[in-house]
C-alpha cells in the first residue's frame, strides 16, 4: 500500500541529490551559471547508450541520476570557466541577504502558483492530494471516485502542462530541495 | 514531425514515463523505458525535465491555498461518485490533510552519489589495532560502539578502546570520524601532539607533515595542543592532566577548522564550509582555482593509475571543479577540454598528458 509513496519519494530523492552537493559549492564560489539539462542530457544519453542494457534495467531511474550527476560535476568546470549565466532564479540560492533570498523564494513559489492556475481544477485536485496530502494513487483515486488508472492520466497531464508551462529558466536551474 | 512536434511527443511520453515509474514499474516496464530513454537525448532530457516539475511540486509551500472547486465538473470522464464529492467519507483515507512528508535527513555519507569502495572491518581486541590503507585505497571502517571512520589512502591509524575512553592515534593520512554517542566514554583522537575530544559527533583529523588540522561537520569537539598520544598499555582517562601540561583548549564546533602547526600553538579557528572541506572523505575532490598540477597530485593518492602532466605551463593552469576521486578518466577527459593536449597511455596503465604539438 506505501510502495507507490516510497517509490515516489525514492525517485524524488535519487533526483534532488544530483545537484545539491554541486550546488552548494557553486554557489559559495559565486559560480551561478545553471548546468544546461540540454547539454547535460546529450552526454547522459551516449553513456546510456554504452551501459549494460540489463543493469539499466535494473534501476533505471537510479542510473539515470547518477550519471546525469557525474556529467553536471563534469559541466561546472566548463561553466566556471565560462561567464556566470545570471539565471535570476539562483538568487535565493546564492545571496547571503536574507531580504534577497526571501524575496527571490516568494517569485519561485509566485511562479509555481502562477503555472499551477493554468491546469484543469481536476488536475491541481489530484497534485495537491500527493503532494499536500501525501496519498497514494491508489487513495487518490478512492477520494475522487475514480480508478488508479484515471489518476495517473490525470497526473501525466499535469506534468506535462508543467513542463511546458513552468518558466524554462525555472526549470533549468532551480535546485530539487533547498538546503 | 517537426521538431517540436517531437518535443512535444517526446514531453508527453517523459510524462507517462515519469507517472509509470512513480509506481513500482515491472521488470518489462522498465526494459521499454531504457529502450526509449536510449532513442534520444531529447528522451532522457525531457525525463530529466519531469524531475525538476516534480521537484518544484515539492518544494511548493501553498498547496492549502489552491483553489480545485469545480474539479467534480472537469470534463475529463472522472465520475464523482456522491461519497466523494465535498467532505470526504472514504475510510481509506484521512479527512484532514496529513502533515508534508518530512524530507530525509540525508548524513553527509550518504547525501552524495558514489563510488566509495566500502571495506568494512570488525574488530573484536582493540589493543592498538592497526588500520592502514595504501594508494588508492579508501576504507570505511565500522568499530564496535558504532563509531565509523572513513579513511582517506595512504593513512595510519591505531585504535585503543578501553573502558573509560576510545582512544584512536592517527600517524599519518586522514580520516573523518563519525563518532557514536557514548557519554562516559569520550572519544579521543590524537594526533603527533595535539588530542581531539569528542562526545557524539563528526569531525575530521588530517596530518600534513608536522601540522594537525581539525574540522568539525557536525557537533562539538575539544582540541587540546600539547598533549602527548598515548603508548601501547595506557588508559589514562583524559580528565587527567597530560603530562607537559596541555595548557590550550579549543572548542570547535560545527563548520570550524583549525590547524596546530609544528610549534603545538594553534592557528586562528575559521569557519568554513565543511561539506566542502571534507568532501575527501566522501570520495570527492573539490579544486577551486588550484593548480593543474596540485590537484593532479592529490588525484593521484586515490588512484592506482597515476595522471603525469609532462608541461610545466599546463601544470599551472587553474582549475575548479568537483570530482569523484576514483574516475581519473572523467578527470582527464576535463583536461582534455581544458587545453590542447596529447593523452597517451604507458605500459603500466598510467596516463601521460604533453602538451599537443
Amino acid at each position: 500500500m506505501t510502495n507507490d509513496r516510497e517509490a515516489r519519494h525514492r525517485l524524488a530523492d535519487w533526483f534532488s541529490q544530483w545537484r545539491t552537493p554541486l550546488r552548494k559549492f557553486l554557489a559559495r564560489n559565486g559560480a551561478v551559471r545553471t548546468s544546461d539539462v540540454d547539454d547535460v542530457a546529450q552526454e547522459v544519453f551516449l553513456r546510456l547508450l554504452r551501459y549494460d542494457r540489463a543493469e539499466l534495467i535494473e534501476h533505471p531511474q537510479a542510473y539515470l541520476s547518477k550519471m546525469a550527476a557525474n556529467v553536471a560535476a563534469e559541466w561546472a568546470i566548463r561553466a566556471r570557466n565560462a561567464r556566470p549565466h545570471a539565471s535570476k532564479w539562483l538568487v535565493g540560492l546564492t545571496s547571503r541577504d536574507h531580504a534577497e533570498e526571501s524575496a527571490a523564494h516568494a517569485e519561485v513559489q509566485d511562479e509555481i502558483e502562477r503555472a499551477l492556475l493554468t491546469l484543469t481544477p481536476r488536475e491541481r485536485e489530484v497534485l495537491k492530494l500527493q503532494f499536500f496530502e501525501d496519498l497514494s494513487r491508489a487513495q487518490i483515486a478512492a477520494r475522487i471516485g475514480a480508478t488508479e488508472r484515471m489518476v495517473k492520466r490525470i497526473l501525466a497531464s499535469s506534468y506535462r502542462k508543467l513542463r511546458q508551462r513552468l518558466d524554462a529558466e525555472l526549470l533549468r536551474g532551480i535546485p530539487d530541495e533547498r538546503e | 514531425m517537426n521538431v517540436s512536434d517531437r518535443r512535444g511527443r517526446s514531453q508527453q511520453e517523459a510524462a507517462e514515463w515519469w507517472v509509470i515509474l512513480q509506481g513500482d514499474a515491472s521488470r518489462e516496464e522498465r526494459a521499454e523505458y531504457v529502450d526509449w530513454l536510449r532513442e534520444s537525448p531529447v528522451h532522457v532530457a525531457e525525463m530529466l525535465y519531469m524531475a525538476r516539475v516534480h521537484g518544484t511540486l515539492d518544494q511548493f509551500e501553498r498547496w492549502a491555498q489552491q483553489p480545485t472547486d469545480g474539479a467534480d465538473r472537469d470534463g475529463d470522464g472522472v465520475l464523482s461518485l456522491p461519497m466523494a464529492s465535498g467532505s470526504a467519507r472514504t475510510p481509506v483515507s484521512s479527512v484532514r490533510p496529513a502533515p508534508r512528508h518530512a524530507k530525509l535527513a540525508w548524513p553527509m555519507a550518504a547525501m552524495l552519489l558514489l563510488l566509495i569502495a566500502l571495506g568494512a572491518l570488525f574488530f573484536r581486541s582493540f589493543d592498538g589495532e592497526v588500520i592502514q590503507t595504501e594508494r588508492g585505497e579508501r576504507r570505511e571502517v565500522s568499530l564496535p560502539d558504532g563509531s565509523v571512520v572513513q579513511v582517506d589512502p595512504e593513512t595510519r591509524l591505531r585504535v585503543k578502546y578501553g573502558e573509560s575512553v576510545r582512544q584512536i592515534a592517527l600517524e599519518n593520512g586522514r580520516a573523518l570520524f563519525r563518532v557514536a554517542k557514548s557519554p562516559h566514554r569520550p572519544f579521543r583522537v590524537q594526533s603527533d601532539n595535539t588530542a581531539v575530544q569528542a562526545v557524539g559527533t563528526q569531525f575530521a583529523v588530517e596530518r600534513e607533515g608536522q601540522s594537525v588540522r581539525v574540522t568539525v561537520a557536525e557537533g562539538e569537539v575539544a582540541v587540546l595542543p600539547g598533549s602527548p598520544t598515548f603508548r601501547a598499555g595506557e588508559t589514562k582517562h583524559p580528565s587527567q592532566p597530560a603530562s607537559g601540561g596541555a595548557a590550550q583548549r579549543i572548542t570547535l564546533i560545527e563548520d570550524q577548522q583549525v590547524v596546530i602547526p609544528a610549534s603545538g600553538s594553534a592557528g586562528p579557528v575559521r569557519n568554513i564550509d565543511s561539506a566542502q572541506a571534507l568532501a575527501w572523505a566522501e570520495g570527492k575532490l573539490i579544486f577551486a582555482n588550484e593548480p593543474l598540477g596540485a590537484a593532479v597530485k592529490q588525484f593521484n593518492r586515490y588512484n592506482q593509475i597515476q595522471i603525469r602532466i609532462n608541461d610545466t605551463g599546463l601544470a599551472s593552469r587553474p582549475i575548479s571543479g568537483v570530482f569523484n576521486a576514483d574516475d581519473p578518466q572523467s578527470f582527464v577527459a576535463l583536461i582534455e577540454a581544458m587545453a590542447p593536449v596529447r593523452v597517451t597511455r604507458a605500459a603500466s596503465a598510467d596516463i601521460e598528458i604533453d602538451k599537443a604539438r
